[in-house]
Formats: structure tokens, sequence, C-alpha cells
């Protein structure tokens, strides 16, 4: 995929503001970046690794701006350890990165997920395994970015299809995880994160900026991880007299260590079953042309866009069909999706890897509803053509 | 082998037998586990053996589940299955007491009392509370086949007090189905060499003391036991310096005892720091920095920070 | 600040008393070092409120629980790229790691050498005590040559780290050394050293009684405590001259300064400064 804007590349690196400027050409890294201090993020820790290394870039232009700061660190396990050091200091923090360095991220992500730090972690997906692909697009991290580190954790995935939306979701994946005290991983692929795309500010809905809950009250009453009805405990700040204890251990509601079954019990229920509670603001699905399809196309990222013209294309045949796309990616929105099958008599699952969302898909759709995927491993992008010719082969075979 | 000659057939039992083997970190649980588990596999029966070595740490709970028969699957022992409970540390019997079989279990416990550090949490200054309350008394009445020995004392009588182990092995060869001389030679295998004739004294001694338990004499010997009592320390006149002890985090390394440069202190029977000669304390306070455990305290007249 | 502690030093005043006795083992050279850092603390009038302490995984990394501030025990090896993070979102924070041999130098030896590069105004003490106690007694990255743990059977073959040449030579604007045995000056070395403007190293020589001296043959408590005065002389003792008949005696005291620019002030006087919005 070439970058047809390096001129407006250099510009933005020069720090021309998304606010300031107003209508203007934007890759979705830099995008993303100017949209995590929107957000108000004020600390980055990172390591370069393409394709993700833009948002480094732009951000260490944009954080000393807005008085924040910016570390390249020495390895992406450190980044991911430091932007949760920075979050347990009370301020908002983001690290960028890619397949390779995403897998070294795991460790301290778990940590995260068990002490529930907020954090956000930008995943912008390459080939792999491995180094693989550096420069080619995939979408193969969609398991990781849900079952990456060890053991059972919350987490959330947000998966943007296009500039504007990187822009967006990266600012809700801030609210998110200060709200609830989750790390969220902002997911997509190589192709939208060097996509130069128009970006209109006016027309970017970001809604309200939501920062996590503070504690109050008596610090000799604090209990780190008691909270009320909301299931969110609210978090103390350093310096503030809590004087509490964080631990990647298993612990009770006190915040030391405990493996008293009923304690670590109630605790892990609570913390894997808050992003459930919280589902009104969790979920995000986007859909097109679901009446009256007869088949439904169910992917997400670059390819959604693909399958969005595929459309078109099919409609012009005299096919029905529809899409369904998770922008909330995990926790995968069952509901949504299985309403969105209703009536279908086919399911195709496009993806650029050699089939993961489909697990999920096939899980959640009817039993005798066919579920077919496709996959392109190449290191291409899926043409809108080619999921139409996959749509038409599925059905002649009928 | 000599064990595999006189091999008998496997028995048909009903189901397997459950032998629960607790303790805490140090005191050879996983030791006595591996001779029972070897004696029943040579005895021609499949064995499983499962332990939990607490934290690595001495002083952390241990326990190790030997279950043996005709065909075992299971590698843990179910709440209220075991035929037979050994353990090597007081507490540590009582806190697995509901493992045993309640009609026909037979417990062997040796009355040797070592507080855990985590046993001691959450206890308030100069409180003892944590450590368990139960006395032989309270569970010679609870339990009918139950052997309170104290394995250490009957070793040290015999001037080893290390093989304590093999004592409880000895008591507890009683109320399992196999010869003594099998139990011997599999012992001489696990000790080291220069040990196996003590070892095997003491197996002995345990056994003989099994076989002879004498129910009653126990029960009046032990009738005025009382749970683990730590001394408070004494008061002193307020113009010496005063040696503060938290004998609930003592947890008797013994730095105390020998670097202080007056020996004002001593190691009481329960491995705890004590102020023997109060009157010899300079306020050096030396004791009070090399302690790991922060339980000293020393208090000059008019200290100045 | 809340909860100034008197102007005696009480040792109290800093630990949370509701999590004794501790976990450590008998003898354990651990909790002398943080006596030594407790009492430092004091005499440098650090409030509890604005002390932060991340340790990592381990023996040493389970000692932080114990004091009464803002404690962080984080990952095996990453608890000063934590602090990393946090001392540069919360400059006003006075930030102590608390690491081991195994933690800082095997898994955390990346983390090392880059905090001591940039220079940080953190404190990181270095609890030495040549082996993995937590998981059983394995060899660590400060083993002594031809010591016996559970992963060196016939002796450990492998040369052992000087963490104070390292961490001087990665550019730490402060590195020293010192026993438990010693525990004023202790105390006072990790005072100077959290006094410096910059990345204090400090390696405690911590002792493992219950695991390592036990598989060695090295006595209990109180004779492996002594063996640190055999073992190690003070920098100002000249030790060149006895190195012959010491070949295994490292200097302690403070070993190395540099006046390095501080990170945060680097950031703020080259970045901060030259940013216009």
């Amino acid at each position: 995929m070439a970058v047809p804007g390096l001129r407006h590349h250099r510009e933005d690196a020069r720090g021309r503001g998304l606010n300031d400027t107003g209508i203007q050409n934007i890759q979705g890294n830099h995008a993303c970046a100017v949209a995590a201090v929107a957000a108000g993020c004020r600390f980055f820790a990172g390591y370069p690794i393409t394709p993700s290394s833009e948002i480094a870039e732009r951000i260490s232009v944009e954080l000393p701006k807005a008085g924040g700061t910016f570390v390249q660190m020495e390895d992406e396990i450190a980044s991911m350890a430091a932007v949760i050091g920075a979050s347990a200091g009370g301020i908002k923090a983001m690290t960028a990165t890619s397949g390779p360095g995403f897998s070294l991220k795991q460790e301290n992500l778990g940590y995260a997920a068990g002490a529930e730090i907020p954090c956000v972690i930008v995943d912008v997906m390459r080939g792999g395994p491995s180094t693989g692909m550096p420069t080619r697009p995939a979408q193969g991290d969609f398991m990781q970015s849900r079952w990456g580190t060890h053991g059972d954790h919350a987490c959330i995935v947000l998966a943007p299809w296009s500039v504007k939306e990187i822009y967006e979701q990266t600012v809700r994946a801030f609210n998110l995880s200060e709200t609830l005290r989750v790390p969220v991983i902002v997911l997509y692929d190589e192709v939208i994160g060097h996509l130069v795309e128009t970006l209109d500010p006016g027309s970017v809905d970001t809604g309200e900026i939501t920062t996590r809950k503070w504690a109050g009250g008596d610090p000799a009453q604090y209990r780190p991880y008691a909270c009320g009805e909301d299931d969110i405990p609210p978090m103390a700040r350093p310096g503030d007299g809590y004087r509490s204890h964080t631990t990647g251990l298993t612990h009770a509601e006190n915040g030391f260590p405990s493996q008293d079954p009923t304690t670590v019990d109630r605790v892990a229920r609570r913390v894997l079953g808050k992003l459930a509670r919280h589902n009104d603001l969790v979920e995000q699905v986007d859909c097109y042309d679901l009446d009256g399809a007869q088949v439904l196309i169910a992917t997400c990222g670059i390819t959604a866009r693909a399958a969005k013209s595929a459309l078109r294309l099919l409609q012009d045949k005299g096919i029905a069909a529809g899409l369904f796309r998770p922008v909330t990616l995990w926790p995968f929105p069952e509901e949504s999706y299985r309403e969105a099958a209703r009536g279908k008599q086919q399911i195709l699952v496009p993806e650029m890897n050699a089939g993961q969302l489909i697990y999920e898909i096939q899980r959640l759709t009817p039993p005798g509803v066919p579920v077919a995927g496709f996959n392109r491993l190449d290191g291409e992008p899926i043409t809108p053509r080619q999921i139409a010719e996959r749509v038409e082969e599925l059905l002649n075979h009928d | 082998m000599a064990v595999a000659s006189a091999k008998p057939a496997p028995r048909a039992v009903a189901r397997p037998q459950n032998v629960l083997i607790v303790g805490v970190g140090g005191q050879g649980v996983i030791m006595v586990s591996k001779v029972l588990a070897s004696l029943c596999q040579l005895q021609g029966y499949d064995v499983k053996q499962s332990q939990v070595h607490g934290m690595a740490k001495r002083g952390g709970t241990v326990f190790s589940h030997v279950r043996y028969g005709e065909r075992v699957y299971s590698p843990t022992i179910p709440e209220g299955e075991a035929d037979v409970l050994v353990a090597l540390e007081w507490a540590e019997g009582m806190r697995w007491l509901p493992y045993l079989e309640q009609k026909n279990g037979t417990v062997f416990v040796d009355t040797q009392q070592i507080v855990p550090p985590f046993a001691c949490r959450n206890r308030h200054r100069g409180a003892v509370g944590g450590y368990v309350r139960e006395t032989v008394a309270d569970i010679m009445a609870h339990v009918p086949n139950s052997f309170a020995l104290d394995a250490l004392g009957i070793a040290t009588a015999l001037g080893v007090p290390k093989a304590s182990n093999s004592v409880l092995l000895g008591a507890m060869s009683t109320a399992l189905e196999f010869p003594p001389d099998d139990w011997k030679e599999i012992i001489e295998r696990f000790v080291p060499p220069k040990t196996v004739q003590a070892n095997l004294k003491c197996f002995d001694s345990g056994r003989d003391w099994a076989l002879s338990f004498d129910r009653d004499g126990l029960l009046e010997k032990h009738a005025e036991s009382a749970p683990l009592t730590v001394e408070t320390p004494r008061e002193k006149p307020d113009d010496l310096s005063h040696i503060d002890i938290e004998a609930n985090w003592c947890k008797g390394c013994d730095i105390c005892v020998r670097f202080c440069p007056e020996r004002c202190l001593v190691m009481n029977d329960q491995q705890i720091a004590e102020v023997a000669y109060p009157e010899r304390c300079t306020g050096c306070r030396i004791c009070e920095w090399l302690c790991p455990d922060f339980a000293i305290t020393v208090k000059t007249p008019g200290a100045v920070a | 600040m809340t909860d100034v502690p008197s102007a005696e030093f009480n040792i109290r005043d800093y630990l949370r008393t509701e999590l004794f006795p501790h976990f450590m083992c008998p003898g354990c050279g651990h909790g002398i070092a943080l006596r030594a850092l407790l009492w430092a603390l004091h005499e440098l009038g650090i409030s509890k409120d604005n002390l932060a302490v991340v340790s990592g995984i381990g023996c040493s990394g389970r000692v932080g629980a114990y004091i009464d501030a803002n404690t962080f025990h984080t990952t095996h090896g990453r608890p000063l790229a934590f602090a990393t993070g946090l001392k540069l979102a919360r400059p006003d924070l006075k930030v102590v790691v608390l690491t081991g041999d195994g933690d800082c130098l095997a898994i955390g030896g990346n983390h090392l050498i880059h905090a001591c590069r940039r220079n940080l105004n953190i404190t990181c003490l270095l609890l030495n005590n040549e082996v993995y106690g937590m998981t059983g007694g394995q060899v660590s990255p400060t083993t002594t040559e031809a010591r016996y743990t559970t992963t060196t059977p016939s002796g450990n073959h492998e040369p052992a780290f000087d963490a104070c040449k390292l961490a001087e030579a990665a550019g730490a604007g402060f590195v020293g050394r010192e026993m438990t045995l010693q525990t004023p000056a202790l105390k006072n070395l990790v005072k100077e050293g959290m006094s410096h403007n910059g990345f204090a190293f400090i390696e405690v020589l911590s002792d493992c009684t219950e695991i390592y001296g036990r598989k060695n043959d090295l006595g209990e408590s109180p004779e492996m405590i002594l063996a640190q005065k055999a073992e190690f002389r003070s920098k100002d003792y000249g030790m060149e001259r006895d190195e012959v008949f010491q070949p295994r005696s490292l200097a302690t005291g403070v070993l190395s300064r540099n006046d390095h620019e501080e990170y945060t002030a680097a950031y703020r006087k080259h970045v901060l400064s030259k940013a216009s919005s």
C-alpha cells in the first residue's frame, strides 16, 4: 500500500494540530497520536516498530506541547511497564506497537488487567508470525488481542476501519479504559495505519472525555478494590494519602495478596464480569443492509471496507447481502451478532489471516446456517471483487 | 531384592487406601511420603502421590497425598476419606482433621508445635491467639483412633533429634498392612548411609510406642497441657535500657543472641528470643538493628534520635 | 503532610504492622535491609504519602508490601521500567525500587542498564542474596563460583556479576555497596544515595540462610552475617593491599558518582522548553 500523502505527513509532523487547521489529510497513525492527546493522554512510552512507529513519532511532537512526557524505552516490555507505572501515578498513558512487540507486552498487559490499571495499547497489525512481513498488512492478532496474556482476564479491543474512526476509537479507548479500569487495545491493520484520509474535525464524534473515578473519603477506611454497585473500584492517586498496595498477585479487596478461595473467586468474578455489566458502554457495532439480506458478511477493519463495497457489487447481480462489523471486537458483541444473523442463509467471514474471527462467528451462528471463510495470507488486502465472487460461489454451490 | 521376593500378591481392596501426610516446610513431609509411596509400589500396588510444597520456603504448609490400591485413578484424597492422617506438626494435624475418615480413620500427630509466620497473621501485639488451641486431650476425646506422640522427644532421647520422622514412620506402620522389615528396607534406601542405624532405632521406638500405646496414661499426662504460650517480657525500672521483644514476630534466627556483646539474650525452648539478663543491657541497639523480623525494640532512658 | 512520624525513629511508624510477622525466613537479611531503608527515610524526613516503593518478583519483591507507603509489586524484572513511568508521570514522588539479584540482573538486566543511563532520580536497592530463594534456591547471576544451588548440583561454573561495576559503566549517578551487618553504615549510604539528584544504585549484600546457607554449609544466620565482614572491605580500607589474600573481597561504601544531568531536568530543558503549542 503506497502512502500518497508524504507531503502531508511531513506537515503533520511539524505539529499542525487537527483542531487548528480544520479539515486536513492525515495518516491513520497520526490521527491516533493526535486523538490520544485530545483524549487527555499525557504519557507515552514506546519502542520503534513498523508499521506503528509514526504514532510514536507524532506523539513525541504533540505530547511536550501539552506538557506531557514521551519516552522511548529500551524494549517493548519496558514501554508497557512504564505506561502502567505512569497510569498508576494517576495520568492517562498509552503505548503503540505491532505484532512482535504486542507479544512482548502481554506480560504486563496481564498485570494491568489484574491490578485494574487503565492503559491504552495500539496494535497496528502486520504479517506474522515472528518478524513476518513488517510492511504488509494482516489481521492475525484478532485472537492474541483477546487471549494473548495468560490466565482469565478482562480487556477491551476496538477495531476501527478508517482514519476518522481511528481518531474516534482512540478517544473512546481512553474513556473506556479510565471509566472501567481495564486495558483497552486499539487494533487495526497496516493498511489503515498508513492510510491518509481527509478528516473533518466537525464530523468527528468523540463525545465527552472521561477520567477515572478517584478515591475520596477517609484514607483509613480506604480499601483499593472495594467498590459500589458499578463494580469499578475508585483508584487512589499516590500522594493523596491513601498509601495502598498494588500487586499482580491475586488480591483481596484490601489490595494485599490472598489465596482464600472465597475471596479469590469473588474478586475474579467481579473483574471478569465488569465489562458485561457495562455492556452499554462497551459494545459498538456497525451494520449495513441487514434487512432482507440472504447473505451476511461479518468482518472488521480494512476487510470490512472491502466487504461494504462488495455489497454493491452483489446488489448489481441481484444478491441481497448485508454487513456486520464489530467495532468493539472484544468482548464480542454476541447479542448484536445473533440479531444480525437472524434469517440469513449464508454467512461469510473474510479476514486477512487463516481464520480467527470465524471461530467466534461459528460459535454464535444458529446450527444449519453455513459459515464460510475467505482468507488471504499473502500480505495483500482482500478486494471487494474477491468477496463478491466468494459469495456467488457459495450460493451457486447450493 | 529381598523386598521383591517377599512380595505378597496385591490385596484386592474395595477402594484405594488413603494416607495423608502433613506438616510444615523443612520437616520432611515429602521424605515420609516418599518412603510410604516406594513401599507401596514395591508391594505391587498402583500408587499415586501428589504434594504441595507451600512456597518452597521453610515454615509454610506442606502436604502430601499418598493413595495406593489395585488401581488408583485420582491423585488426591477427598475430604473425609483419609484412612490415615500423619501430622508432623500439631496445628497442621488439627487443620487437616476434616480429611480423616470419621469412623475408622487413624491419626498420628506429633505434639511438636511450630508457629508458622502465616499462622500469626492479624494477631495484635501481645496476643497469642493465632495458633490452634486444641490440646492432646481434646483430640483424643474427639477421634477414637488418635495417637498424639512426642516424636521429637523420643528421637532426642535416643540421641538423634533429626530422625524424629522415623519415629512417626514407626508409629504409622502399625496402622498399615506392611511388615516392619519391609519398612526398614525402604528407610535404609532413603536416609543418608551414616544415619541408617539411628533411623531404624527410631522406627522401632515409634512402632513400639504405638503398639504399647497407653491411652489413659497419656490423657492424664496431657490433661493440663495448654496451647503455645509466650512469656511477656519482664518489667524493668525506668532508669535502665529496656529490650522489648515482640515474641509473635520473632522467628528464632539467633542473630540477636549471638551478636549481643553483653549476652543479655537467650533463645527459650520455643526458639523465641528472650531477655535473660536485662540488667546487662547497655542500650547499644545491635540486636534491634540486626533483627530481620523487627521484633526487637531497645528503649534507652532519655534517648534522643 | 499527614502522619508526621515522631522525631525518634520508631520503625513501626513505617510498617504495615497488621501484616506482621512478615513472611521472610528466619534470619533473612532482607529484613535488615528494609530497616536501613526505613531508617534512612526517617532521617531524610520523607513523607510516607509521598513515597512510592516499586518492587519486582522474588523474595525482594515481597519486601515492599510491608512498607506503609504507596507500594507497587510489579512483574518479574520490570520494577525499574515501571518506576521510570511512575517517576516521569509524577516527578513529585520519591521513588524507591526494591529488587533482587535475579530480578534486577537476570530478567531485568536490560532495564537496569538503561535506568542507569537515563539517570532518572530513582533510588534502586538491589538486595543481593546470591540466589533465587522464592523458587527454591536456583543459581543466580551473582552466585559465587563453585557454590551449590538446586540447579548447579556440581557447583556453580558461571562467573558472577559485579553489579556495581555494571551500574557505574552504564552511567548511574551514584553507586554504592554495603552489607547488612553494618546497618548504620547501610542507612547512611541509602541516605546519601537518596539525596543524590540522579539514579542511585545501591547493592545491599543480604543473605539467604535457610536455602543458600544451608545448601552450602555456610552456617546459621549469625555465621553468614559474620562472613560478610570477612569477605567485604570498605573502599577506604585500601583493599588492593590484601586482594591477594582475599580474592573474593568486594569494596563497600560509595563506589562512584557522576554529575550527569538528571533525566527530568534534561527533559524539561531539551524537550519541554522547545515545544511550542
